[in-house]
């Protein structure tokens, strides 16, 4: 004592890819269209 | 995070063109959560834009992934359902959603007419190994192989050691 480990087999893990494939849709032409100018203000 | 308190029009200012100016702000409110991934705040700022624009594609698609990646499920099943009249197709979410409520007959009903997108049949091969069909699901996958879907292959190997075929575990390792 105590016994000695021993290996198991255990499930083989599975993931859930689908997750993945859920995206939000893109908002870029949804926001305020002076935004890009803006920041490339700011970036001059 | 406390709503945005909602401007009144003044009288003074166009009726027509206040609610397009807030529904672009609540768009950069919402495309900031998002990328923080703060979903929940995405939820509200979502349902914001719908009380304006109340059939808005976007705005409902952003609440309804949001719900999804905040884990409120039943939530966005109900958004789902009640969007029916809609014209937009939420049936792959939908899909999404029942298996994560281990609904998998009703999951695999929903993604009928879908199966051509690599998403639909990515869902359709996990709700098959749940159901235990190990072969079908493992079909899919073995066609999805092409696709070079990012980690495929711990799902493909899962399950042909669950169907009991390992000495195929090898040939496919090789193969990627």
């Amino acid at each position: 004592f105590p016994p000695a480990f021993q290996a198991i087999p255990r499930n083989p893990i599975v993931l859930d890819l689908a997750y993945n494939t859920i995206d939000f849709p893109s908002l870029e032409n949804r926001m305020k269209k002076d935004k890009k100018g803006f920041i490339s203000r700011l970036w001059r | 995070m406390a709503p945005k308190p909602k401007e009144k029009p003044k009288p003074s200012q166009s009726q027509a063109s206040k609610p397009v100016i807030a529904v672009e702000d609540l768009f950069t409110t919402l495309n900031r959560h998002i990328q923080r991934s703060e979903y929940e705040q995405a939820v509200k700022v979502a349902e914001q834009v719908l009380s304006i624009v109340s059939n808005d594609e976007d705005a409902i698609r952003c609440k309804i992934v949001a719900l999804i990646k905040a884990d409120s499920i039943d939530e966005a099943l109900s958004t789902i359902e009640s969007s029916r009249r809609l014209p937009i197709d939420f049936s792959f979410f939908k899909a999404y959603c029942f298996y994560r409520q281990n609904k998998l007959n009703e999951a695999l009903a929903s993604l009928e007419g879908q199966e051509g997108s690599s998403a639909a049949m990515l869902l359709q091969s996990q709700i098959l190994f749940r159901l235990g069909k190990l072969d079908a699901s493992l079909d899919i996958y073995q066609k999805l192989q092409k696709s070079k879907i990012e980690s495929l292959e711990i799902n493909l190997i899962a399950g042909l050691l669950s169907a009991g075929r390992a000495s195929e575990v090898q040939g496919v390792m090789e193969a990627l």
